[in-house]
């Protein structure tokens, strides 16, 4: 006997995910996946950016790993709410550990970042609830890394190049990285920054605010 | 892995609704756009259902091509070579038509 299910394998996380992107609506909260491999810069993305609020902006971070709660210590000295999500194992976030971190950080929060745990594969197939997905990729790796992971590239609405302060130090091609980006998403918006020297950051800002 | 743990966590689900029936074959979908590599999880799931209650479920894993269609002549293609331009008129105002499938298609039961 053939029992037809027609359903998404991750049903439940995506029930969960729906929940959680509801009670953003209803809240206005602006919230952004931020996925990259490990040592892209998400976090020293994360630094600046909070490093450029204004202390009145309502801001909160979760922030993922498979152990130590490093970033969420290096994210906490600028005053905004922030946990780190241990995952003890799992090489991504899922919609349930970020509901349960959200129910420890006061629901005054309008926009939120999750940064996920460093990897460009498992991070893909889970849906937070958020508005916008913003994958980081650095110079210092393959202009490819499009063409290799073209899933978590289709789903990204940003790519933010970083580390461009070390371009005349490596091979990167930055137009070549442009064109595979656009080839597997072709509306994927692009930011070239540098979080070292602050370089092209107002762009990274304006996108943001653009979406607040 | 977790996606495995998943698939055969509805697979207990459904059982569950049939007494005394038994899961021997789940349908699943996966796109290329999936993020999730078909081998890996057919070897993922198979060392899940290796020694476990579900033994010996089987898994029949459908791969579903990366699509996009075309906003000019509204055909549909499967994306080659990573090319996203329409493949029938070369148009560039393409937009997602498919690939980002993991869909549980069917579970085959033996009744008692």
């Amino acid at each position: 006997m053939r029992i037809p299910l027609e359903r998404k394998v991750l049903n439940e996380n995506d029930r969960i995910a729906a929940g959680l992107r509801e009670r953003f609506r209803e809240r206005g909260v602006f919230c952004l996946n931020l996925i990259s491999s490990p040592g892209s810069g998400k976090t020293s993305l994360l630094e600046r950016t909070l490093e450029g609020f204004d202390k009145s902006r309502r801001v909160a971070v979760l922030t993922g790993d498979i152990q130590t709660d490093n970033d969420a210590r290096r994210l906490a000295r600028f005053g905004f709410p922030v946990r780190q999500i241990t995952t003890g194992g799992a090489c991504h976030l899922d919609a349930r550990m970020v509901e349960r971190a959200l129910a420890d950080i006061p629901d005054e929060y309008r926009i939120l970042f999750l940064e996920n745990v460093g990897n460009l594969v498992c991070p893909t197939s889970y849906d937070l609830g958020e508005d916008a997905r913003a994958v980081v990729l650095s110079v210092t790796e393959g202009e490819d890394k499009p063409l290799k992971y073209p899933a978590t590239f289709h789903h990204a609405d940003l790519m933010v190049l970083n580390k461009i302060d070390l371009l005349p130090y490596v091979p990167f091609q930055m137009e070549l990285a442009r064109e595979y980006a656009r080839r597997v998403q072709p509306d994927i918006e692009i930011v070239d920054v540098s979080c070292t020297t602050g370089e092209g950051l107002d762009r990274w800002r304006a996108w943001l605010e653009a979406r607040l | 892995m977790s996606i495995a743990a998943s698939v055969l966590d509805a697979v207990r689900a459904e059982t569950a609704l049939r007494p005394g029936a038994r899961a021997v074959r789940a349908g699943l979908r996966i796109g290329e756009l999936s993020g999730v590599e078909p081998d890996s999880l057919r070897f993922c799931l198979e060392a899940l259902v290796s020694g476990s209650d579900l033994e010996p479920l089987a898994f029949d894993i459908e791969l579903r091509p990366w699509k996009r269609r075309c906003l000019v002549c509204r055909a549909e293609f499967r994306v080659l070579e990573f090319n996203p331009a329409c493949a029938v008129c070369g148009s560039s105002s393409t937009e997602a038509a498919g690939g980002d499938e993991m869909e549980f298609a069917y579970l085959e039961m033996e009744e008692p």
